[in-house]
């Protein structure tokens, strides 16, 4: 029992983790309907980033998450508005394409710069733990959790209640319609796109200080993770990857404890098929954005 | 046109194949037989280059010819039926662990283990495609991926039958051998006719009732629906054909490895490199993936020998440069350029940009 609670508890703060890997794949997807493939790499260089700035200044992770967080905000406008604009109108492999050329590139770039090793931000506080009766916490995951549950709800807000929020919005559902209200689609594009690339970069800074990454393997599963969690959660609503992110979190931590083998690895996939052919729309997205068909 | 076969036609019926196959050979041309005649051209002048190449090109070669198949294959399904799927691989493992299970387990020839993997490609297509096919977009996109990394998951933990995680070798030397190794020269040919029988499944459909129904669902599903196009048959077919050719191609890649583990035939890099060297080369024709496929491949082998480290930097900044410039594939750009005497690449440019 104590066991399950263990399981459970190590879901829920690792759960609030790969939501905040989530929550920007979610959001570009909603909004431009691109799969972005260079999600996980645009985290891991935002994890580079801290990983540099600790080694250099000493700077604690947390502290490095504005600047991760204004670095990437940047260079995700730049790659909207300089490359994905340029074909978000053809059919969807295309920008598959694209931005798996463009993980390629930069994964590529940063292993050069870094080389392959795994590499992990040493903190004070990241391998302390707390118990509640015989529940242990990791403060570190926890504060990752937290600042992906503070995060997810300050974009909600900047959602719902600014006229940025709304503009991305207003583009989501028809960038025709937007456009004649003069919304500038291209520039709110490529602030989504950027406001994504901040997020996943601030996810990348968070998975650094609690374990480890490393430019070959981590990438890949944090775009996997992140494309499950949204389909799970669902398209058009900022909570659909809070909620996918804890669900899935939870499947797989007491799942590990249930199974033999490498099942576990399945438990995503598995979950992942059974939302798709039951509740397409993810467990608490906006329908229409699943019947949107895709030309 | 007599009476009765309008008759026939216009009460929706279809002509006997005695009739129809008489009708074919009768308008037989030296016009319209150009792409027969240069696959047979194409596939001697490789059979011709074999004698003059060494065994470690033959090897490299054979690989590229693999891909061939391959993306003909994926064509099929994500091209014309416009269902693009992710999770091709997964028949290109089962074919694989099919014929390494037969030929290690049970000792089956590999002439008899190659159709069986074949066979159990197409069940799993219908099976997974029935459900899966009712998803559009990138869910059918990322449903099928889960379907790939799923069957690797079940093949890995089926260790008393696969081996598992410790992998799976096919007996080629001696009396254990159920069938001689092919050796470079061997798989050389049979991976160039594998290729050529893809590429000729690929025109053969194409030009067909069928491939007209693909191409209708392509376009516009629902309106394919209300024309009489049964759509579902239509799409599971497709997605069978095209698993048909993956798992073929996955039967001689593992008897020519010998020895493999889950993680290599179920790669998701091969299901990758199938979308780009179609999308490159130009979807939705036969000639795209052909020449999607060659380049590629051709140009990865020449990076890596080259350019050590940097290799994937510079593939993954020439997938970046021809997606924006070529959208609609290289192939498609050159024919409508040649149509329409515009063959300004910024005005290509202008296409789908916002």
């Amino acid at each position: 029992m104590s066991q399950l609670l263990q399981a459970a508890a190590y879901g829920v703060v690792q759960g609030g983790l790969l939501a905040l890997v989530a929550v920007g794949f979610s959001l570009v997807w909603g909004v431009m309907n691109v799969i972005n493939l260079s999600h996980g790499a645009l985290a891991v260089t935002g994890a580079y980033i801290a990983w540099e700035l600790n080694q250099r200044f000493g700077l604690d992770p947390f502290l490095a998450v504005p600047v991760v967080a204004v670095a990437l905000f940047v260079a995700g406008y730049a790659i909207q508005r300089g490359l994905i604009n340029l074909v978000i109108n053809a059919p969807i492999f295309l920008t598959l394409l694209l931005t798996f050329g463009l993980s390629l590139v930069i994964l590529n770039g940063l292993q050069l710069l870094f080389t392959a090793d795994d590499r992990t931000i040493d903190t004070a506080y990241a391998s302390q733990s707390f118990a509640i009766d015989t529940v242990n916490i990791p403060y570190g995951r926890l504060a990752a959790c937290v600042l992906a549950v503070v995060i997810t709800v300050g974009l909600a807000a900047i959602m719902t209640r600014t006229r940025l929020g709304r503009a991305i919005s207003a583009t989501g559902m028809d960038r025709g319609a937007a456009r004649l209200m003069g919304i500038r689609a291209r520039h709110v594009y490529a602030v989504t796109f950027g406001i994504s690339a901040a997020l996943a970069g601030v996810a990348g800074t968070m998975i650094a200080t609690v374990g480890s990454f490393n430019p070959t393997t981590t990438p890949g599963q944090l775009t996997l993770d992140a494309f499950v969690i949204s389909v799970l959660g669902g398209l058009g609503n900022t909570y659909g990857a809070l909620v996918g992110g804890f669900v899935l979190g939870i499947a797989e931590s007491v799942g590990g404890l249930l199974l033999t083998g490498t099942w576990v690895n399945a438990i995503a996939m598995a979950v992942l098929i059974v939302v798709l052919l039951i509740r397409p729309s993810g467990l608490i997205g906006k329908a229409q954005y699943s019947g949107r068909v895709e030309v | 046109m007599s009476e009765s076969r309008l008759a026939l036609i216009l009460q929706g019926r279809r002509r006997p194949w005695s009739e129809s196959f008489a009708a074919w050979v009768r308008t037989r041309s030296l016009a319209n037989s150009w792409g027969a005649i240069a696959l047979v051209a194409g596939v001697a002048a490789m059979l011709g280059l074999q004698q003059v190449i060494e065994p470690g090109t033959q090897r490299l070669l054979a690989t590229v010819f693999m891909f061939v198949a391959l993306a003909q294959a994926w064509n099929i399904i994500g091209g014309f039926t416009g269902y693009a799927s992710f999770g091709q691989v997964a028949f290109l493992g089962i074919g694989a662990y099919t014929t390494a299970v037969l030929m290690n387990n049970y000792r089956v020839s590999f002439w008899l283990a190659m159709p069986a993997a074949i066979v159990v490609g197409v069940l799993f297509a219908v099976l997974i495609g029935v459900p899966l096919l009712r998803l559009r977009g990138h869910y059918f996109a990322i449903a099928t991926l889960g379907f790939a990394e799923g069957s690797r998951e079940v093949i890995y933990n089926l260790t008393p039958v696969t081996g598992g995680g410790l992998g799976i070798t096919i007996p080629t030397f001696g009396d254990q051998a159920p069938t001689p190794y092919f050796g470079k020269p061997g798989f050389y040919i049979a991976f160039l006719l594998v290729a050529a029988l893809a590429v000729a499944v690929s025109a053969l459909l194409a030009r067909s009732r069928f491939g007209y129904a693909m191409v209708a669902v392509h376009e516009d599903e629902a309106a394919a629906g209300a024309v009489g196009i049964n759509t579902t048959a239509v799409k599971v077919i497709a997605f069978g054909v095209s698993a048909a050719i993956v798992a073929c191609a996955g039967a001689f890649y593992a008897f020519q490895q010998i020895e493999f583990y889950p993680e290599n035939v179920f790669d998701s890099s091969f299901t990758v490199l199938m979308v780009i060297m179609v999308v490159i080369g130009g979807s939705g024709s036969i000639l795209g993936p052909l020449a999607g496929a060659v380049g590629l491949e051709l140009l990865a082998q020449y990076l890596r020998i080259n350019f050590g480290t940097l290799n994937q930097l510079i593939f993954g900044a020439i997938i970046v440069i021809v997606v924006v410039f070529f959208p609609q594939g290289v192939v498609n750009f050159v024919r409508d350029a040649w149509r329409t005497r515009r063959f300004s690449v910024l005005d290509n440019v202008r296409r789908y940009r916002l």
